[in-house]
């Protein structure tokens, strides 16, 4: 699981073009949104895209994103229990 | 008319109303050594693309440095390739086999995103336009009437050519420009 927080903190990094970020700066439990990263809805969009494009996850429930996207361990959480790649 | 200050930008010279402002870089790298400089609370601006980028370091220069932003009440951009570095950008998210469209790229698919980026920023709330055009003199009447004291209160405005075709391949000039 602490290989995938890192390397989802990477492809998190680089797919919101957080170019003065490193992974160790991202807080593994803060909120994605609002505080913490303070990322919006287009961020959102790029995360959902993120886990179709490394993970093969489509999220077809819009609702199920609030809990997915609460940090960077429930986004592990949910990519280790239900990636296809 | 009147131009009160300007800023012309190339991949490798900066120049703010005549003076020259250093830089170590070229191209796309300069334009974030200049954000790092003189703006850097703006995190925003690297997800911006390259054209965004222009557009809001040149504004960035010639508001703040000029200390003048609360006077202009439009903002009035033009180019000619639109926002075509973005939009092939773009196009390479949606190929065929490999179809991950990505949101981030397609806000900036349209060049007007320019003019309400550094609106938003300058907390400029009048008007804003970003035309496509075949080269700067056709920017210069549509610039004229816009501070003309018959046709509009407007007595200053924020206008100028912001160009980009590749990442490293950009021009800008901008002015403020007064209707006395």
């Amino acid at each position: 699981m602490e290989q995938l927080i890192e390397q989802l903190k990477s492809q998190i990094i680089e797919a919101l073009n957080f170019e003065d970020m490193t992974p160790a700066d991202i807080d593994t439990d803060a909120p994605l949104f609002g505080e913490g990263l303070g990322l919006d809805s287009i961020d959102a969009l790029e995360l959902i895209m993120l886990m179709d494009r490394e993970y093969g996850i489509k999220l077809a429930d819009p609702k199920a994103g609030k809990a997915i996207f609460q940090s960077v361990r429930t986004m592990a959480e949910y990519i280790q229990a239900n990636r296809t790649k | 008319m009147r131009v009160s200050h300007e800023i012309e930008i190339t991949p490798s010279r900066v120049v703010l109303s005549g003076v020259p402002v250093a830089v170590s870089e070229t191209g796309g790298k300069m334009l974030v050594e200049l954000y790092r400089r003189y703006a850097g609370d703006y995190p925003k601006f690297f997800k911006m693309d390259t054209l965004c980028r222009l557009g809001f370091i040149g504004a960035e220069l010639l508001l703040k440095q000029s200390g003048i932003s609360s006077p202009v009440s439009a903002i009035i951009f033009a180019n000619r390739s639109a926002s075509i570095k973005n939009d092939n950008d773009y196009l390479a998210t949606i190929s065929e086999g490999n179809y991950y469209p990505s949101p981030a790229l397609f806000v900036y698919t349209l060049p007007n995103i320019v003019t309400g980026e550094i609106a938003i920023r300058h907390h400029i709330q009048g008007e804003t336009s970003f035309y496509i055009l075949d080269n700067p003199e056709q920017l210069k009447p549509i610039v004229e009437a816009s501070v003309n004291p018959d046709l509009t209160p407007s007595t200053c405005v924020l206008a100028g050519w912001c160009e980009c075709s590749e990442a490293d391949t950009f021009y800008a000039k901008l002015q403020i420009i007064w209707n006395n």
